[in-house]
């Protein structure tokens, strides 16, 4: 057998005779696979809610009596996201951006019910998931497990006899990471059995779940790369677990948290109640369709009626409230998506500074591969909202369309003071039928491993930079034999 | 046959010139005690002997090989015993002695290893217990056992007997003798001049990085002398 074999299969002896490292690496492992038993229940469990309450919601629309179409505009609609099978592995920002929409005409909701405003405040220090304990957990026990992993062996003495016996620095530190790295794969198994779970039995789609094993296999590299240097560099197995905590503090922890907050104030949004003023505010100035001197709607009428050939909009061929209503969500629709398109635009600048900072830490590079992999990243909640609200739309425009072509303007005028022409407008619930169900198209595998690029060259950018910090460390290891 | 050669070895460490001039041969079943007081070079010499240490000039040679060019193969030539021996704590003591030739690519059978710990003096029942519970004589006998299992040509011991109580320091003094008769050429370093006299054939004086006197055992000499000449030096 080789040395670099030798090293790390003594490692992992040492390893079996450590009770507390041994108590450690079994925790964690426990935690892993509850973590990822609980996390796959939870999912099933939250996306048979879902397409159940969507079932009911498509039920409830599809089986409203006879009504004027105006009405079935403003009772609305609920859409709900599905959770893709790999938000088992990795929830991302789901459990905080909410997961139903309420479409209705001349409105465009927020997304509500994200676990965090119905669930134990808990949820909102982390939820327990693969992702979390191999991102967050693991790195924590693979420093409290290998800090002394080169140091413990200077300190003892044992360093020059493994020298004297003709292992070379290259090898010691090799065997070392190597040792480490197959207790860091240990750590890795829950996770790859959870994925294998998902993939055969849940269709978790193949290309993404090996991307985030790639992923979250490079992220458990580096610590390995990290710990066996910082143990060889510094002078003392302590000074190696002060530096190595409280890099993992830095990376891991803090700035993982400072980050979207410098980048909100970097790159300020407005606050739901300040777009919803602004939106107001915005939509007084586009001009009232029931103002008879409004003028933008006063010059819609007239290339209406000039459009159909006819003086009174009484001479219509369709009826001009329907047409009134369809440019009225036309308009305020074009306004929503601006305002959408400038939020997503902010909230874009600030991926991308997050982005960037990430190129200091590992656990954002990884988050940010992890939660595009899985489908649960920002961009899958904005792809929901997008197409939300493209289906509001397309709806609601069907329904004033019908409103337009099913109803007379006179019986449409009249409703409220004609009981016949009240009965009439109600038109035939059949016509909810033909309203589309919403059918939510997740990000296509190319999406996704697109959207995880940037995180995975982040993580091959620190193994490059940290495969150069082994040659000092052998170096160093060398010239201080 | 001259195993050790040293010659006109010339060491700086820290821009200080630690060995000037050193020359010392040691043949194939010889025992060689280098004596020195602290600061006079003796560990840096076994340090060059390993390889750990390039000279500025002179030469060495361990077996023929040169350990400042090959440091590897020279050390594949040498056992060390360093003052305290470092094993593996968590390992028992046949699995340092496996895990040692392992790393040294040697392959020896268990009869051997056996051997080797029954010449050593290393008690039957404490072979297959870890290390953590060993005294320091105990620890040195699993070292000498690895040496005497690898059957290399060279043994460097730095103050093999310091911290010995007396029956082990003559229980250790006849296990290097053994070697010895076995054609192994040892060169230990040392403080104490009585006890190096009582097991060496040579022994070489060491002042300021270079020998300034060297005495050979089977020519008699008067030890009392030796020791008031640099009993106090050696000491220090």
């Amino acid at each position: 057998m080789n040395p670099i074999r030798l090293i790390a299969a003594d490692e992992w002896r040492l390893m079996r005779r450590n009770r507390v490292a041994m108590l450690g690496l079994v925790m964690l492992l426990a935690l892993s696979v509850i973590a990822a038993l609980t996390s796959i229940a939870q999912r099933d469990n939250s996306d048979a809610i879902r397409a159940r309450f969507q079932a009911q919601a498509d039920q409830a629309f599809d089986g409203a009596p006879a009504r004027h179409p105006h009405r079935m505009v403003h009772y609305g609609h609920f859409v709900f996201r599905p959770l893709p099978a790999l938000a088992a592995f990795d929830p991302g920002v789901d459990a905080f951006t909410g997961n139903t929409i309420y479409l209705e005409g001349h409105r465009q909701n927020s997304a509500n019910f994200g676990d965090v405003r119905q669930s134990s405040l808990l949820v909102r220090f982390g939820q327990l998931t693969p992702a979390f304990v191999l991102q967050a957990l693991a790195p924590l026990i693979l420093i409290f497990i290998g800090f002394g992993i080169v140091a413990r062996e200077r300190e003892r003495g044992t360093i020059r006899q493994l020298f004297a016996h003709g292992v070379a620095p290259r090898a010691l530190l090799f065997g070392k990471a190597l040792g480490l790295g197959g207790i860091a794969a240990l750590m890795l198994a829950p996770g790859v059995l959870a994925l294998g779970w998902l993939i055969a039995f849940e269709g978790a789609p193949l290309a993404p779940s090996l991307t985030l094993l790639a992923g979250y296999a490079a992220y458990l590299g580096i610590w390995v790369l990290l710990i066996v240097i910082a143990s060889s560099l510094a002078a003392h197995a302590r000074t190696a677990l002060m530096a190595l905590i409280g890099i993992w503090a830095f990376t891991v922890i803090l700035l993982p948290r400072i980050a979207p907050d410098v980048a909100l104030a970097t790159n300020p949004t407005l606050t739901r109640l300040e777009t919803d003023i602004a939106i107001k505010e915005d939509l007084r100035k586009m001009g009232d369709s029931h103002n008879p001197d409004d003028p933008y709607f006063n010059a819609f009428k007239q290339r209406t009626l000039k459009q159909y050939g006819v003086e009174k909009v009484e001479d219509l061929p369709v009826n001009y409230r329907g047409l009134l209503a369809v440019e009225g969500e036309k308009l305020t629709s074009k306004l929503f998506d601006d305002y959408a398109d400038r939020q997503f635009a902010a909230q874009k600048a600030q991926s991308r500074f997050t982005d960037t900072v990430g190129l200091l830490s590992p656990a954002i590079a990884l988050r940010r591969l992890s939660m595009s992999a899985a489908g649960t990243d920002l961009e899958g909640h904005r792809r929901f909202l997008s197409q939300a609200e493209g289906y509001r739309f397309a709806i609601v425009q069907q329904l004033n369309q019908l409103q337009a072509t099913a109803i007379t303007y006179d019986d449409d005028s009249n409703r409220n003071k004609d009981p016949e022409a009240g009965r009439r407008v109600r038109i035939d619930p059949k016509n909810w039928q033909k309203v589309p169900d919403f059918r939510y198209q997740a990000a296509a595998t190319g999406e996704k491993l697109q959207a995880a690029l940037p995180g995975m060259l982040t993580l091959l950018g620190w193994l490059v930079v940290l495969g150069f910090g082994m040659r000092l460390a052998i170096r160093r290891l060398a010239d201080a034999a | 046959m001259q195993i050790i050669v040293v010659d006109a070895l010339i060491v700086e460490r820290g821009g200080r010139r630690v060995l000037d001039n050193l020359s010392l041969t040691v043949k194939a079943g010889e025992i060689y005690a280098l004596l020195g007081g602290n600061g006079a070079g003796k560990s840096t010499t076994l340090s060059a002997l390993l390889g750990f240490l390039k000279p500025v000039s002179g030469s060495l040679s361990v077996a023929g090989v040169d350990p400042a060019s090959n440091a590897e193969a020279a050390r594949h030539k040498i056992a060390y015993l360093p003052e305290n021996v470092a094993l593996y704590e968590h390992l028992t003591a046949r699995e340092n002695v496996e895990y040692f030739l392992a790393l040294a690519g040697e392959a020896h059978g268990p009869e051997e290893i056996e051997a080797a710990f029954d010449a050593a003096g290393l008690q039957a029942e404490a072979r297959d217990r870890p290390l953590g519970g060993y005294s320091k004589g105990m620890r040195q006998k699993v070292a000498i056992a690895l040496a005497v299992v690898r059957q290399v040509p060279v043994l460097l011991l730095d103050e093999p007997t310091s911290g010995l109580d007396p029956r082990a320091t003559a229980d250790f003094n006849a296990l290097i003798g053994a070697l010895k008769e076995r054609g192994t050429a040892i060169l230990m370093v040392t403080h104490d001049l009585l006890g190096a006299a009582d097991c060496a054939d040579r022994i070489g004086f060491l002042d300021n990085g270079r020998i300034v006197e060297e005495v050979a055992c089977d020519q008699g000499y008067d030890v009392m002398a030796l020791h008031r000449r640099y009993g106090e030096a050696v000491a220090a």
